[in-house]
């Protein structure tokens, strides 16, 4: 039972440069995780994800660490920290990004599940998304979309 | 099940030895207290202890024969908890759907701009 790590392949039509940017830049982050992601990508950065709960406005605040920024490439970095200085185990995510066609293939993983204890995974999906996903989603896109036309 | 349940199935499953023992039990068949400490770097009472928190949440089921407890693997209740993996798995896959359709928009908008 060798289930320490989740991998997933997702085909985008758009080039390896704009797929690099969505994954690793923390304002095109916000738009498909947390509220909101605060880093430089950079390896070896430190970093912020937040999430804010709608209904009595408190924050939780999960650290992160860059690990790799190799563009149009791959861009990794590390979260769930079992310490609070950044160290200890932690899940390790990496997107591979592989041009196909005129788009781009993503290979996702994440690791560090069968190392840091499978209630890991749990903590993970407590921080999945705004969900339900396209009912918060489309109408936050459509602004997106509005405010990247307006901009020079 | 109720989520307090769920909460016990995964410490349950989270320990490493724990794990090591549903794999020995998984690929060497029903196996006793005594039988699992020869394979494990633990004593027989620890592995008896491991044993009574893998019974309490039906990942293991017990028969009696002869002097010892005899152990085999509960696959229907070990597929529920690699099923809440998979769901984890499924978090992912809602946020690469996400991914697709940003970086698909900005690349429309984009080809867009230059076309225009």
């Amino acid at each position: 039972m060798e289930q320490g790590t989740i991998e997933r392949d997702i085909h985008v039509d758009a080039s390896p440069e704009v797929v690099f940017e969505v994954v690793s830049q923390p304002e095109h982050m916000r738009e498909w995780w947390p509220d909101d992601a605060r880093f430089e990508s950079v390896a070896g950065a430190p970093g912020e994800l937040i999430w804010r709960n709608a209904d009595t406005g408190e924050t939780t605040t999960v650290a992160l660490a860059v690990v790799e920024v190799d563009p149009p490439k791959r861009f990794s970095f590390r979260w769930c920290f079992t310490e609070p200085d950044r160290s200890g185990p932690a899940l390790l995510v990496t997107f591979d990004l592989t041009p196909a066609g005129t788009g781009t293939q993503i290979r996702m993983t994440e690791t560090g599940f069968r190392e840091m204890g499978w209630e890991i995974a749990v903590l993970e999906a407590r921080y999945q998304d705004h969900e339900n996903g396209w009912d918060h989603y489309l109408p936050r896109l459509g602004g997106y979309v509005a405010r990247l036309v307006a901009t020079p | 099940m109720s989520a307090a349940v769920d909460d016990e199935l995964w410490s349950a499953i989270g320990d490493p030895t724990r794990r090591t023992m549903i794999d020995l039990l998984l690929s060497d068949g029903p196996g006793t207290a005594t039988s699992l400490s020869r394979r494990l770097p633990v004593t027989r009472q620890a592995v008896s202890k491991h044993l009574a928190v893998l019974d309490r949440v039906g990942l293991i089921h017990a028969e009696t024969a002869g002097r010892e407890r005899h152990y085999q693997v509960d696959e229907a209740q070990l597929a529920r908890a690699v099923a809440q993996l998979s769901a984890v798995g499924a978090t992912w896959d809602a946020r690469l759907r996400r991914i697709k359709r940003v970086a698909e928009t900005i690349e429309r908008s984009r080809h867009h701009d230059e076309g225009g």
